[in-house]
């Protein structure tokens, strides 16, 4: 397959000259758009605003939350994508219309450029995020 | 949105590219010829479409610009021409209504990715794109299969798949590609629409961008600029041969195959080892350390062979520590260019390619008249007597000293490429030294230490004065291990004056033998002779001109000696004597001390004393009670119950 390549090269470029320049040139911009579609607004807009917080606890589990734009919380996942939105189970899972929702594509943005907040927690409070999605579903 | 924010900068310029590309498109069917701007236009023949989400990939052939006049029938793949991977998104595709064999000319803005191992680039933002009908045949068929649909094969992407955007194991910078996005803008400045998908050749100044955007399949095209840090020999693992010439023993790797070896630091800091020739003799080492160390070089036709950390490659790591911090500033990834800061604060590396020469030939091109470069860090020279002193462990170290005698570690269940040779040595600050500091030091040649053949049958002339470089220091011992380099010369840079090091003050002086003496030392002693060991009592004929033990009878002639080393016989062979003496020594009165004690003399003197004795009986109580002193000994073994030492008698060089 192409497209996740081209997505994580563009982002990894993204990321460098983020850190070299501390901008993003417009042609990286297009790129977005290009291939992440009408993601790429949205979650650029999630970015500027902060949303996205990566949760740490003591034994190096990981996840992240993205606070959306209706004000609920998404969780996104470290190890694989996914996402606890309706937009992800749409378009990703079952349409396979797109790589990513604009909840995990902030994510990426957010480490690239270092625009993500950091929250530790206890492996409790880790486990009951990962839980409360599930009982939210259920 | 926020104002200001990267999102509604992205707003923006959707907008305008969407007005952009409605106009074109409408300008496209207005104008139903093509559009007259040629230049930055890529023309690509569709080989093969896919789709992944809603993008459509297509497998393209790059054309060139005349091309596109020829039929399709004309134009036959031709396996020159390069290929790329073009995205269309599903507007764009649904617009083009392609299919393999459809030549689309690609108008700029469009943007070229070039991916990691990869030799495929990839054309994004391809938005002005435009179906090239060649004929009215073609047209025909064009209007014929706008009302069929295509069929086209989709890719279910896995999730499982995330993006790394840096590299885990890597300490010192963030993940750094060496992929270009170049856009239609850049290309038309250069005035070339047909693009060559690799980077042509430029001096690059950083191993780690070379390494990671050439993967393993080796760098064809591209150089990188270093500096030559050190030249050692790495013994090679295949292809050698031992060579036992006679009974001489094979001193370790003396002779032997081995790999040319720079330790190679470029612009950033970054070290890597370059293994250069395979299988080369170890004679020329010291020719290339002089001509090579410290200068700067251009790496090119390398290849990867693995990447090695601190945990698994020890030698080579400490070679590294000992060249950390670098002397001059370095430049630091992710930072700009034209800022070169003083990295006081850079951790040591932790990791380090090892490269390889991909063909026979050496790539290194340097230019042996430049000066220095500032990177260099020589080895630095220290008297024997700090060495002793220096803390920690593993540490590399590099001296001058005098060897004053050697011995070989001969186990004899260890193969002859593994044995070690134990050499002693000295220098003024350790012969001038107070008690407590010995005055002669033990140091260690591992078989994996390489020894070219000047050195090994210099050892066997006389005393040398030898440059340890790079030895390695820990645990109360020197050994010389991979990576240290034995020289004769005075290197280049020494720092620290050597030379005076190594002026002796006078004859050179032993420990004497007391109680602090330790197995495989050496030490001078005197005392009385307190006994005889009457069996060990022996005595042999040697050449006269190799030393060799093991004279043959003449075969033509029984009464004469002959010796297979020199191939000749031996007229005035070399008798030597052996015998055991148990000494009270003074300095060590509570120990037994067993010294086996021998001479040479010649066979005339032999026959002379053989007949003197014949006429007055030998009495070994004659022996006893003599004073014996001062005897520079090698000791075999020193036991505490019983409390013995046995030494053996040795000439120093």
């Amino acid at each position: 397959s192409t497209l996740p390549a081209v997505a994580e090269e563009l982002l990894r470029e993204i990321k460098k000259t983020f850190q070299q320049t501390s901008h993003v040139p417009d042609e990286l911009l297009l790129g977005l758009k290009f291939i992440f579609g009408p993601s790429a607004v949205p979650a650029l807009d999630l970015v500027d605003q902060h949303s996205v917080t990566r949760v740490r606890s003591p034994s190096g589990r990981t996840l992240y939350q993205v606070l959306g734009s209706s004000g609920k919380l998404y969780t996104c996942y470290s190890s694989c994508h996914f996402c606890t939105c309706p937009a992800f189970g749409f378009s990703v899972l079952q349409k396979s219309e797109s790589l990513l929702c604009k909840h995990i594509l902030a994510v990426y943005l957010s480490e690239a450029m270092g625009a993500c907040q950091e929250l530790s927690v206890s492996e409790e409070q880790l486990t009951n995020i990962l839980l409360a999605e599930e009982e939210d579903e259920g | 949105l926020c104002r200001g924010g990267l999102a509604e900068r992205l707003c923006r310029l959707q907008n305008r590219e969407r007005s952009a590309i409605s106009f074109w498109r409408h300008q496209c069917i207005s104008d139903d010829k093509i559009p007259s701007d040629k230049s930055g236009v890529l023309i690509v023949k569709i080989l093969e479409i896919f789709e992944e989400c809603t993008i459509q990939v297509a497998i393209c052939q790059q054309l060139e610009q005349s091309h596109a006049t020829l039929s399709p029938k004309d134009a036959v793949v031709n396996a020159e021409e390069p290929i790329l991977k073009v995205l269309f998104t599903r507007d764009t595709a649904a617009h083009l209504k392609s299919r393999p064999q459809d030549v689309i000319h690609i108008y700029p803005p469009w943007q070229k990715l070039l991916l990691h191992n990869t030799d495929v680039p990839v054309i994004m933002n391809t938005y002005f794109s435009q179906k090239v009908l060649l004929n009215e045949h073609s047209e025909a068929r064009e209007k014929t299969y706008g009302l069929t649909k295509m069929l086209i094969r989709k890719t279910i992407i896995s999730l499982a798949q995330t993006f790394r955007l840096d590299d885990p194991d890597d300490g010192l910078h963030q993940e750094s590609s060496d992929n270009r996005v170049a856009s239609a803008e850049q290309m038309r400045n250069n005035g070339d629409s047909k693009q060559h998908p690799l980077a042509l050749s430029a001096v690059n100044d950083s191993l780690l961008e070379i390494v990671e955007s050439q993967g393993a399949v080796g760098w064809r095209e591209v150089q990188v600029q270093v500096v030559i840090q050190r030249v050692y020999c790495l013994p090679a693992r295949e292809g050698y041969r031992s060579h036992i010439q006679g009974n001489k023993p094979l001193w370790s790797n003396g002779g032997m195959f081995c790999r040319l070896c720079l330790l190679v630091q470029d612009a950033y800091g970054m070290f890597s080892e370059v293994q250069l020739q395979s299988l080369c003799s170890t004679d020329d080492i010291e020719q290339y350390c002089r001509r090579w160390e410290g200068k700067s070089c251009c790496l090119a036709g390398m290849k990867i062979l693995h990447r090695t950390t601190r945990g698994r490659a020890l030698g080579l790591f400490s070679l590294i520590d000992s060249l950390w911090p670098p002397v001059a500033p370095v430049k630091v990834h992710g930072q700009s260019q034209e800022s070169e800061m003083m990295t006081t604060n850079l951790p040591p590396p932790s990791f380090c390619y090892v490269l390889t020469v991909q063909s026979g030939e050496i790539h290194v091109e340097l230019d042996e008249e430049e000066q220095i470069s500032n990177l260099y860090q020589p080895p630095a020279v220290h008297a024997l007597k700090e060495i002793l002193r220096i803390g920690g462990c593993n540490k590399r170290c590099s001296f001058w000293a005098q060897v004053l005698y050697q011995r070989l570690q001969t186990k004899h269940n260890i193969p002859i490429d593994q044995r070690e040779i134990l050499l002693f040595v000295t220098d003024s600050t350790l012969q001038n030294a107070v008690h407590g500091i010995p005055k002669v030091v033990a140091v260690t040649v591992t078989a994996s230490c390489v020894l070219g053949m000047e050195i090994i049958e210099a050892f066997s002339a006389g005393s040398q004065l030898v440059f340890f470089k790079d030895a390695l220091w820990g645990n109360g011992r020197i050994i010389c291990v991979e990576r240290t380099v034995l020289l004769l010369q005075k290197p280049l840079l020494c720092s620290a004056a050597g030379a005076d090091l190594s002026e002796l003050p006078g004859p050179v002086r032993l420990d004497e033998l007391d109680s602090t003496t330790q197995t495989n030392s050496v030490c001078a002693l005197r005392g009385t002779v307190v006994g005889v060991n009457e069996s060990t009592a022996f005595s042999w004929p040697t050449c006269n001109r190799c030393g060799n033990g093991k004279l043959e009878l003449c075969p033509q002639d029984r009464e004469l000696l002959y010796c297979n080393q020199c191939s000749e016989v031996v007229t005035t062979p070399v008798l030597k004597m052996q015998l055991e003496v148990f000494l009270h020594c003074p300095s060590r009165s509570q120990s037994t001390v067993k010294v086996k004690v021998w001479h040479e003399i010649s066979i005339a003197l032999f026959v002379l004393l053989t007949m003197l004795l014949f006429l007055q009986t030998y009495e070994v109580q004659s022996v006893l009670g003599k004073e014996v002193g001062l005897l520079n000994c090698y000791v075999h073994s020193v036991t505490s119950h019983p409390n013995c030492v046995a030494l053996e008698e040795i000439v120093l060089l």
